[in-house]
C-alpha cells in the first residue's frame, strides 16, 4: 500500500479509468491545417510530427534566437519537469513557465522563513489544533486522500483525542463545514488576522519562550552591523495589530480572534497553514509568512505536528549539462514573464506577465512556443481572456492527449500517454515528513498512437544533435528513471510499499535498526517497485534543527534577511540610478513593483493592504474561485463521472453556478437557480445564482474547473470558466499571479 | 338530420336513425378527433423508440400525467356502471333514457385507463409478465384484476340490456349492418321468457358492479395510499377516490348526454329533467368531494408534520397553488354556484358546470400525484415536473381517440335504450298506481293529476 | 447473516469517491448532459449535502445515501412481477430482465433511492470497453438501485466455498464504496455477529437510522456528529 493513499482514491483517482477510454482523446498525432484555432487538422506519423518540431526548432537556434523558445509547464512531480528544464538549458533558453501558481509561494516561504527552496510540508496527524487558512485540505490541497484519512484520524481515530479545527476562508467549504469552527473572513485580510492572533499570543506572553529565543531571528528588536536599531517581530505586532484594529480589517470578532490565539497557544502542536487563499491575493507572500510566524511563536516549526520539509527520495543525480556556446548567449537573455528581474524579482515564474508580453514582443518576440500538462488559454486569465494572443507565437506545439484550448491553438499536437499507460515518478512533495517516492507502471498497453512526452522530447534533442543530443544520454525514459533510481536502491534503505501488515513489522523492523531490504539486486529492486508502486523510508524523521535553518541568521528568520537579497541586488532597478545608494535602490524597487510597506517593515510579517481590481462602489464583491474535491483543473474536465458530483450537491450537476449570500442576492432580488450575470471590470459570465448561506456577503465564489471551450463533449458541457472575469494582478512582492483579486457586480439576467 | 325512414314507424324513429347510417356531419366531427389520435399515436412512438426520456419525468417525480390520467379515466368510468346500477337498483324511472349513455362511458374510457398504465411503463414489452412473474402483495396487481374485472362486468352490463335493442334494429337495418346485428342480438325475440331471463341477468350484474366499481376505485387510491410518501398514506383515500370518481363520472355522463342530444335531435328523450336530476346529483357530489377535500387536507395542516406540510404548503401556497386554487373553482364554487341556484340549473347550466368539473377534477389527480413525488420525504432532492409535448399529445391522443370511439359507439347502437324507455311508458300506470300505494289514505284512490310527477 | 453498512458522517468528508466507485464497480451509466439537468442522474451511492442555519452560523454536513436495504423494504412488497427481491442476508437486489419499468417501487422507496432509466444509457465510444463484463448492463425503461455489491458476495461465497468455509462476518465481502472510501467513514459487515465492527458500531450511541419510525427497518446506520 501507498504510505499516503493507503490503497483508497479520492473521486479523480478513481475516475482516472475515464481519462483512458475518453472518447475524446487524441489517437495520434496532430498537424494544423486550416487557420490557427480553427480546428482543422491532420492526423500525421510521429517520424513527420518529431521531424517537423525538431526542424523548426533547429532553425530558431541557427538564428540566434534559442532563448525565444517558451516551455508553459504545469504543476507535475517527478523527473518530467527536470527533463524538460534539461532540454531548454541545453537548447539554450531560460524561459520555462510553470502554471503552478499556488505552490510557488509556499516554497517561497521556505527560502525567506528557512533558507530551504522547498515546497512546505504539513505534519498534520500528531497535530492538536489546526488553523487553516485559504486551504482547503479536504478538497483541494496537496493529497486529498491522505488529508482526508488525517481528518478522519483526527477526529474518530483516538478515542478520546479530538483534534481542534478551524478554518480561515469567505466560504463555507467542505474543510470548513467538517471543521470545528469557521471563521469567514474579507478576502486578502487574512495576514491581519495572523498578526491579530499573534499579537494576543505575544502580549499574553503565550509563546513558546525558548524555541523563540533560541531559534529564531528578528523576534525581539535588534541592531544591524551597522549599529542601527531595526525594529524586530515583537515590537511591530505590539504597535500594530491589537485585535480591535484587525477586526476591523478582517471583519472577524474581537472575541474570536483573542479566543483562537488563545486555544492555539494553550494546544500543543498547534499548527497553522495558509494556501491558495492567503497566498492568492496582491499581498500573498506577507500573508503567508505572517501565518507562518504563528507556528514559529509556538514552537511548531520544525517540530512533530507542525512544518517540515518533505524529505527527499534519494535518487542519484543526473549528470551536469554541457551547454554549448549558442546555449550559453541564449541562457544569458532575461526571462520572457520578467520572472527574477523587475517586477517579480522573487517570482521564478510570471505567467500572469507573458501574455502582456507576448503582445508587446517585450523585451523580445517569442519563436516557439512548447506546452506540457499545462492548459493556460483556461487556467491563466490572461490568456483566457485573450486566447488570440497565441497568434503571437509563430510555432507552438502541445503535448496534451486531449485537444484542450491552448491545444487547439497548437500547430502540431504530440499527444502523451495518459498516466496509466506510461512510466511516471512520483516523488511526494509537501505532505509527509518522510520521504516518499511513487513509481507507475503502465497498467495497460497505450490504447491510441500516443508517445510518452519524456521520450518525444529525447527524439528531438537526438535530432537536434550536438550538444542538445548529448545532454540525453539515455534510451528512453524509462531508462532515465532506472538511472535515477539506482541511487534509491544503493542507500538499501527505506522500505517498498506493502500490505499494511507486512509494512508493519518492516517498520518495527527498520526502528530497531536490524532491517534487512526484500531485494539484492537493482532489477529486483525495480521490479518489487514496479509492482508494489513505490518506496518510503519511515525512519526518516524530522532533521536536526540547525541543518533545517539555512538562513544567513541560520535560524527561523521572522525578519527576513533574504527578501532584502531579491530588492537589493544591485542595478536591478534600471539604469540611470546610483549603485552605489542601496535605499534608493531599494524605493525603486518597491515602488516598482508597488509594496506599500517601507522600512523594517519590507522584510517582516506584515499586513500589506490588498488591492482588488473594479472600483468598489460600481464593484461591490470580492470573486473567489474554488477548487472543488471532483475538479483537477483542465486535466479531469471530459471525466464525466466527475462532472455528475459537483460541489453543489447532486442536484446541480451540469451547472454553472455562483455562490451567492442569501442576503446579498436577496438585495438584488435574486433567487435561487435564477440565471444572474456576473461581471468584472474585464469581463462577464451568465451562471445560475446559488444562494448559499457559506458564503461572505460581500464575496460571490465560483467552482474553478468547468466551462471548457474544448477538450471534450463533457468539458464543453458543465461549469463556466471564472477565468475570464479575472483581471491581471500580482503579488506585489513575490511576482507572482494574483488570482483572486478582481471585484465584481451581479445583476439579474 | 334525416336519417332513412323507411319504415314508417314513427315511434322513436329519431333513436333508429343515427344507428342505421352514417352522415357528412358525422365524418365532419370524427376527422379532426381521427386526426389528434393519429398524432397521439405519433408521439407514443416516439417514446417507444427513445424510452420514457422524452416525457418530463425525472427524478423524483417518476409518475406524471399519464398516472394522473390513468387515476381520472378510471374514475370517469364511474358514471356509467356505478350510477345506472344504482339508478336500476332504485328503480328510479328516469334513469331509463340515460343508462346506456353511462354504460357506454364506462366500458370505453377503461380501456383508456389501463391504456394509462401501458403508456406510463418503461416496458410495455414486459406487460404480461405481470401474469407471468405477478405478486400479489402489489397494489398494481391488485389495480389490474380488479380493473379486468371491472371491464369485464361493465362489458356485460352494457351488453345485457343491448340485446332487445339490438333486436330492434337488426329488424330494421339491410346489408353488413343486419349481420352484425343478427349476430349480436343472440336471437332475442322478444319471448316473456327471454325478458325473465334477461331482467334477472341485468340485476344480478347491477348487484354485481357496484362493489366492483366501489372496489375499483378504492385500489387506485391503494397504490397511492399503500405507499409511505407524503399525503398519500391516508385512509380516507379510499371513499375520497370514489367520491372523486362518481363526481367526475357524473360530470362526464352531462356532457356526453347533451352532446348526443344535440347531435341526434334527442331533446324529448333526454329531458331538463334528467338533466335536473344528474345537476343535482352533481350538487350533491361536489359538496361531499368538498368535504373529503377540506377534511384530507385540513388533517394534514393541523398535523403539521414537516413532510407532509411541506406538500401542503407546495399546493396550497407553492408552486402548484395556481392549478390548487383553480381546482377548489372548477371542483366547488362553480358548481355549486351553477348548480344550487334553481335559476341556472337548466341543461347548459350543468352543462358548464360539468365541463368545469371535469377540468378540475383532472387537476385533482394531478395534484394528488405530483406535488407529493415533488416533495419527498427526504428533503435532499426538490422536483420540477412539466409534462413535455410528448406527454401533452398522448393524453389529447387518447381523449381524442375516447370521443371518437364514443362517437362511433352512438353511431353502431342506439344511445338511449329503445326498449327501456317504451318499457317506461308501458309501466307509467303500474307507477302510478304503485306511488298511489304508498301515499296515505284510499288506496284505490287514484290521483288524476300529480303536480309533480316523476317526469316533470 | 445479515449484512449492513454503518456511515460515520463526523468522519465522512463528501469526497464522493464512494459515488464514483459506485458507478464504476456497478456499469451505472453516465448521464448526458441534457440528462443530468433534467434532473435524471444516475448515482446509486448519493452524497447529499444538507446546509443547516444563517450566516454566519452555517453548518454543512454530507450524507452518502446507499440504498438503507430495508429488512422490511415497501419496494419489494409493490413490484407487480417480482423484480425485486431481499435475500436470506437481507440483500436487496433486483432481476432487471424482468422489470417492467413502472416504477412503483421509486415511489415506494420513502429514501429516494431508486433510479430509472429514463434513456438508453450511454456509453459513447471508448467508455463501453471499460464496462465489467460480469455486471448486467441495463436497458432503457427499468429501475435499478444499490444491492450492496451483491456481485461482491458472490465471489466472497464462491472464494470461501473453494477455501472451505464460510463466508466470515467482515472482511471477505466489502462493497466497491465501502473499499474506497478514503476516510473510512464507511464500515460493511454481519450485523447479526456481534463481534463485527459493523455490528458494534452500530449499537453505539451515535448510531441511528434515517425515518426510523418508518418502520421499515433499514440496515444502514448512520452514525451522529460529535
Ligand atoms: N481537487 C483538487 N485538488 C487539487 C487541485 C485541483 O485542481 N483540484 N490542484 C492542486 C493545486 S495545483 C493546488 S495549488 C492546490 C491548491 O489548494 P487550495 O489552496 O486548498 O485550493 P483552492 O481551492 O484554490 O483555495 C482557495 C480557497 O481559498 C479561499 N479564499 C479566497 N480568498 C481568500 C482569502 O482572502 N482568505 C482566505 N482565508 N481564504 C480565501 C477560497 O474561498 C477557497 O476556498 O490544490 C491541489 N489539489
Ligand atoms: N480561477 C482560477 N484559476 C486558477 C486556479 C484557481 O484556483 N482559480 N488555480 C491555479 C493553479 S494553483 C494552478 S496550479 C493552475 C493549473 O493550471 P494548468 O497547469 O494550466 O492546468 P491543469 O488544469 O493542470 O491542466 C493541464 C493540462 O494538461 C493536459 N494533460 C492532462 N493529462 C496529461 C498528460 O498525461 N500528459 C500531458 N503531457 N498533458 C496532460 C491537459 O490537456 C490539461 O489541459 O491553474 C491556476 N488557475
Ligand atoms: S487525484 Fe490526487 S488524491 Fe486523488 S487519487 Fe489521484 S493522487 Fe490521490
Ligand atoms: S468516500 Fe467516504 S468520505 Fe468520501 S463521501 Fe463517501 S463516505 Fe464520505
Ligand atoms: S419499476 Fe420495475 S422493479 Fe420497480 S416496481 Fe416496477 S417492475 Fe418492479
Ligand atoms: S431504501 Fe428504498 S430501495 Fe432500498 S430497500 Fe429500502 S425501500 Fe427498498
Ligand atoms: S454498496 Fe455497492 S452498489 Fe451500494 S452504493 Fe456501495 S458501491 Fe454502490
Ligand atoms: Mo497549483
Amino acid at each position: 500500500y501507498h504510505p499516503i493513499s493507503r490503497g483508497s482514491l479520492c473521486p479523480k483517482g478513481e475516475a482516472g479509468l475515464q481519462a483512458l477510454y475518453d472518447p475524446d482523446r487524441l489517437r495520434g498525432p496532430l498537424k494544423r491545417v486550416g487557420p490557427r484555432g480553427q480546428g482543422q487538422w491532420q492526423p500525421i506519423e510521429w517520424d513527420e510530427a518529431i521531424a517537423t518540431t525538431a526542424e523548426r526548432l533547429r532553425d530558431l537556434r541557427a538564428r540566434g534566437a534559442a532563448h525565444t523558445l517558451v516551455t508553459i509547464a504545469g504543476n507535475v512531480r517527478g523527473l518530467m519537469p527536470e527533463l524538460i528544464r534539461r532540454f531548454l538549458t541545453a537548447y539554450g533558453s531560460p524561459n520555462y513557465v510553470s502554471t503552478a501558481h499556488g505552490c510557488e509561494t509556499s516554497r517561497l516561504l521556505m527560502r525567506l522563513t528557512q533558507g530551504m527552496d522547498e515546497p512546505i510540508a504539513y505534519d498534520f496527524e500528531r497535530s492538536a489544533y489546526i488553523l487553516a487558512f485559504g486551504v482547503s485540505l479536504l478538497e483541494a490541497g496537496w493529497s486529498p486522500v491522505r488529508q482526508g484519512r488525517a481528518f478522519a484520524h483526527l477526529r474518530q481515530g483516538t478515542p478520546g483525542r479530538r483534534a481542534r479545527i478551524v478554518q480561515v476562508d469567505p466560504r463555507l467549504s467542505v474543510s470548513a463545514a467538517k471543521a470545528d469552527e469557521w471563521i469567514p473572513i474579507r478576502p486578502g485580510t487574512d495576514g491581519a488576522l495572523a498578526l491579530g492572533i499573534a499579537h494576543v499570543i505575544v502580549s499574553e506572553g503565550l509563546y513558546d519562550k525558548e524555541f523563540v529565543a533560541e531559534r529564531t531571528f528578528g523576534f525581539e528588536d535588534w541592531k544591524d552591523a551597522g549599529g542601527r536599531v531595526r525594529q524586530g517581530f515583537k515590537s511591530l505586532v505590539l504597535a500594530e495589530y491589537r485585535p480591535e484594529a484587525v477586526s476591523a480589517i478582517a471583519g472577524v470578532p474581537i472575541a474570536t480572534i483573542a479566543r483562537v490565539a488563545r486555544e492555539f497557544a494553550a494546544a500543543r502542536p498547534a499548527l497553522a497553514l495558509g494556501g491558495s487563499g492567503a497566498s492568492l491575493h496582491t499581498n500573498g507572500l506577507y500573508n503567508r509568512l505572517a501565518i507562518q510566524a504563528l507556528n514559529a511563536l509556538v514552537g511548531s516549526v520544525e517540530a512533530p505536528g507542525g512544518t517540515t520539509v518533505q524529505g527527499r527520495p534519494p535518487l542519484a543525480p543526473l549528470p551536469p549539462v554541457r551547454p554549448d556556446a549558442v546555449a550559453e548567449r541564449g541562457l544569458a537573455m532575461p526571462r520572457l514573464d520578467g520572472a527574477g528581474t523587475d517586477r517579480a524579482a522573487l517570482a521564478a515564474s510570471a505567467l500572469h506577465a507573458l501574455p502582456q508580453n507576448l503582445r508587446a514582443g517585450q523585451p523580445y518576440a517569442a519563436g516557439a512556443l512548447l506546452l506540457y500538462y499545462a492548459n493556460p488559454a483556461y487556467s491563466s486569465p490572461g490568456f483566457a481572456r485573450d486566447p488570440e494572443v497565441f497568434q503571437q507565437v509563430p510555432f507552438i506545439v502541445s503535448f496534451s492527449p486531449f485537444l484542450d484550448e491552448t491545444a487547439r491553438h497548437a500547430d502540431l499536437v504530440l499527444p502523451d500517454h495518459t498516466y496509466l499507460e506510461r512510466w511516471q515518478d512520483d516523488p511526494v512533495a509537501g505532505v509527509w515528513g518522510p520521504p516518499v517516492l511513487g513509481l507507475c507502471q503502465p497498467v495497460v498497453e497505450p490504447r491510441q498512437k500516443t508517445r510518452h512526452t519524456g521520450d518525444v522530447i529525447m527524439e528531438i534533442a537526438r535530432a537536434l544533435g550536438g550538444s542538445v543530443a548529448e545532454a540525453f544520454p539515455w534510451k528512453d525514459f524509462s531508462d532515465l528513471l532506472r538511472a535515477a533510481f539506482h541511487g534509491v536502491a544503493q542507500t538499501r534503505r527505506g522500505l517498498i510499499m506493502t500490505t499494511p501488515f507486512e509494512e508493519a513489522r518492516q517498520r518495527r523492523q527498520a526502528e530497531a535498526g536490524f532491517w534487512l531490504p526484500t531485494y539484492k539486486t537493482f532489477d529486483e529492486f525495480w521490479t518489487q517497485m514496479a509492482e508494489r508502486g513505490g518506496w518510503w523510508d519511515p525512519a526518516e524523521g524530522l532533521r536536526d534543527l540547525p541543518a533545517a535553518f539555512q538562513t544567513p541568521s541560520g535560524k527561523y528568520e521572522f525578519y527576513t534577511l533574504g527578501l532584502g537579497l531579491g530588492l537589493e541586488r544591485p542595478g536591478r532597478a534600471g539604469t540611470g540610478r546610483r549603485r552605489a545608494d542601496p535605499a534608493a535602490i531599494r524605493e525603486a524597487a518597491l515602488e516598482a513593483v508597488g509594496v506599500l510597506a517601507r522600512g523594517d517593515q519590507v522584510y517582516l510579517p506584515h499586513y500589506e493592504p490588498p488591492r482588488f481590481v473594479g472600483d468598489p462602489k460600481e464593484f461591490p464583491l470580492h470573486l473567489v474561485t474554488y477548487k472543488p474535491m471532483a475538479s483537477m483543473g483542465s486535466r479531469t474536465a471530459n471525466q464525466p463521472w466527475l462532472a455528475e458530483i459537483p460541489a453543489g450537491g447532486p442536484t446541480r450537476a451540469w451547472e454553472a453556478w455562483v455562490d451567492i449570500n442569501p442576503e446579498t442576492a436577496h438585495a438584488l432580488g435574486i433567487h435561487d437557480r435564477e440565471p444572474v450575470w456576473v461581471e468584472s471590470p474585464v469581463g462577464k459570465l451568465r451562471l445560475r445564482a446559488r444562494l448559499f448561506a457559506g458564503v461572505h456577503p460581500e464575496v460571490v465564489a465560483i467552482p474553478y474547473g468547468g466551462g471548457h471551450q474544448a477538450g471534450g463533449r463533457w468539458a464543453e458541457a458543465w461549469g463556466a470558466n471564472p477565468n475570464r472575469l479575472v483581471a491581471d494582478e500580482s503579488d506585489r512582492a513575490a511576482g507572482t499571479p494574483a488570482l483572486f483579486a478582481t471585484r465584481v457586480r451581479l445583476m439579474r439576467a | 338530420m334525416a336519417g332513412p325512414t323507411h319504415h314508417a314507424e314513427p315511434e322513436d324513429a329519431v333513436l333508429f336513425a343515427p344507428v342505421l347510417g352514417t352522415t357528412r356531419r358525422f365524418w365532419l366531427g370524427a376527422a379532426p378527433l381521427l386526426l389528434l389520435t393519429l398524432w397521439g399515436i405519433y408521439a407514443y412512438t416516439l417514446q417507444l423508440r427513445y424510452g420514457l426520456g422524452v416525457t418530463g419525468l425525472n427524478r423524483p417525480v417518476a409518475w406524471g400525467i399519464y398516472i394522473t390520467n390513468f387515476v381520472f379515466f378510471i374514475g370517469i368510468s364511474h358514471a356509467g356502471t356505478l350510477i345506472s346500477a344504482i339508478l336500476r337498483l332504485c328503480k328510479a324511472e328516469w334513469r331509463r333514457p340515460i343508462t346506456r349513455a353511462a354504460e357506454a362511458i364506462t366500458v370505453l374510457v377503461l380501456f383508456f385507463g389501463l391504456g394509462s398504465i401501458i403508456m406510463d411503463l418503461g416496458r410495455p414489452d414486459r406487460l404480461f409478465y405481470v401474469l407471468q412473474y405477478g405478486r400479489l402483495q402489489s397494489p398494481l396487481l391488485w389495480d389490474v384484476t380488479s380493473i379486468t374485472t371491472y371491464l369485464t362486468g361493465s362489458s356485460l352490463y352494457l351488453y345485457l340490456p343491448l340485446i332487445p335493442d339490438l333486436a330492434l334494429v337488426r329488424d330494421r337495418a339491410t346489408g353488413w349492418r343486419r349481420s352484425l346485428y343478427t349476430f349480436l342480438a343472440l336471437g332475442w325475440r322478444g319471448t316473456p321468457g327471454q325478458h325473465r331471463r334477461l331482467e334477472r341477468g341485468i340485476a344480478v350484474m347491477a348487484v354485481l358492479v357496484i362493489p366492483i366499481a366501489v372496489s375499483v376505485h378504492t385500489v387506485v387510491s391503494w397504490v397511492f395510499s399503500m405507499t409511505l410518501q407524503p399525503l398519500w398514506k391516508s385512509t380516507i383515500f379510499g371513499p375520497y377516490f370514489v367520491t372523486g370518481a362518481i363526481f367526475s363520472g357524473i360530470a362526464a355522463l352531462i356532457i356526453s348526454m347533451a352532446a348526443v342530444r344535440r347531435a341526434y335531435h334527442l331533446e324529448s328523450y333526454l329531458k331538463p329533467v334528467h338533466f335536473n336530476s344528474l345537476a343535482l346529483l352533481l350538487l350533491v357530489m361536489s359538496l361531499l368531494w368538498f368535504y373529503f377535500t377540506f377534511a384530507e387536507h385540513l388533517t394534514a395542516y393541523y398535523g403539521g408534520e414537516l413532510a407532509e406540510a411541506m406538500v401542503l404548503f407546495a399546493k396550497v401556497t407553492g408552486r402548484y397553488a395556481p392549478a390548487f386554487w383553480a381546482m377548489a373553482v372548477l371542483n366547488f364554487v362553480i358548481p355549486v354556484a351553477l348548480l344550487a341556484n334553481r335559476r341556472t340549473r337548466t341543461v347548459a347550466g350543468a352543462v358548464v358546470a360539468s365541463a368545469s368539473v371535469v377540468v378540475g377534477m383532472w387537476l385533482e389527480r394531478f395534484l394528488i400525484v405530483v406535488p407529493t413525488l415533488a416533495n419527498p420525504r427526504l428533503p435532499y432532492e426538490r422536483g420540477l415536473y412539466a409534462p413535455t409535448w410528448v406527454e401533452v399529445s398522448i393524453t389529447a391522443g387518447a381523449v381524442s381517440f375516447f370521443m371518437l370511439l364514443y362517437m362511433v359507439f352512438t353511431r353502431l347502437f342506439p344511445i338511449v335504450s329503445i326498449w327501456e324507455v317504451r318499457e317506461g311508458r308501458q309501466g307509467l300506470k303500474e307507477a302510478q298506481q304503485r306511488m298511489a300505494g304508498y301515499l296515505p289514505g284510499n288506496a284505490e284512490l287514484a290521483p288524476a293529476v300529480s303536480p309533480t310527477p316523476v317526469l316533470r | 447473516m445479515r449484512w449492513g453498512m454503518v456511515v460515520d458522517l463526523d468522519r465522512c468528508t463528501g469526497c464522493q469517491a464512494c459515488v464514483v466507485a459506485c458507478k464504476a464497480e456497478n456499469n451505472v451509466p453516465v448521464s448526458a448532459p441534457k440528462s443530468g439537468r433534467e434532473g435524471r442522474l444516475m448515482l446509486w451511492m448519493e452524497v447529499i449535502p444538507e446546509v443547516e442555519g444563517e450566516y454566519p452560523n452555517v453548518r454543512a454536513r454530507f450524507i452518502p445515501r446507499p440504498c438503507q436495504q430495508c429488512d422490511q423494504p415497501p419496494c419489494v412488497k409493490v413490484c407487480p412481477v417480482q423484480a425485486l427481491s431481499k435475500s436470506p442476508e437481507g440483500i436487496v437486489s433486483r432481476v432487471f430482465a424482468r422489470c417492467i419499468g413502472c416504477r412503483f417501487c421509486v415511489q415506494a422507496c420513502p429514501y429516494g433511492v431508486i433510479q430509472f432509466n429514463w434513456r438508453a444509457p450511454q456509453w459513447p465510444g471508448d467508455l463501453r470497453e471499460a464496462l465489467d463484463p460480469d455486471i448486467a448492463v441495463r436497458p432503457t425503461g427499468v429501475a435499478e438501485s444499490c444491492d450492496f455489491c451483491r456481485h461482491r458476495y458472490q465471489r466472497a461465497r464462491e472464494q470461501a466455498r473453494a477455501d472451505g468455509r464460510e463466508v466470515r462476518g467482515e472482511g471477505d465481502y466489502v462493497p466497491a464504496c465501502v473499499e474506497i472510501c478514503p476516510a473510512r467513514a464507511l464500515t460493511f459487515g454481519d450485523l447479526d455477529d456481534p463481534n463485527t465492527e459493523a455490528a458494534r458500531l452500530a449499537r453505539g450511541p451515535r448510531a441511528y437510522r434515517m425515518l426510523e419510525d418508518l418502520g421499515t427497518a433499514p440496515k444502514v446506520y448512520y452514525l451522529k456528529e460529535g
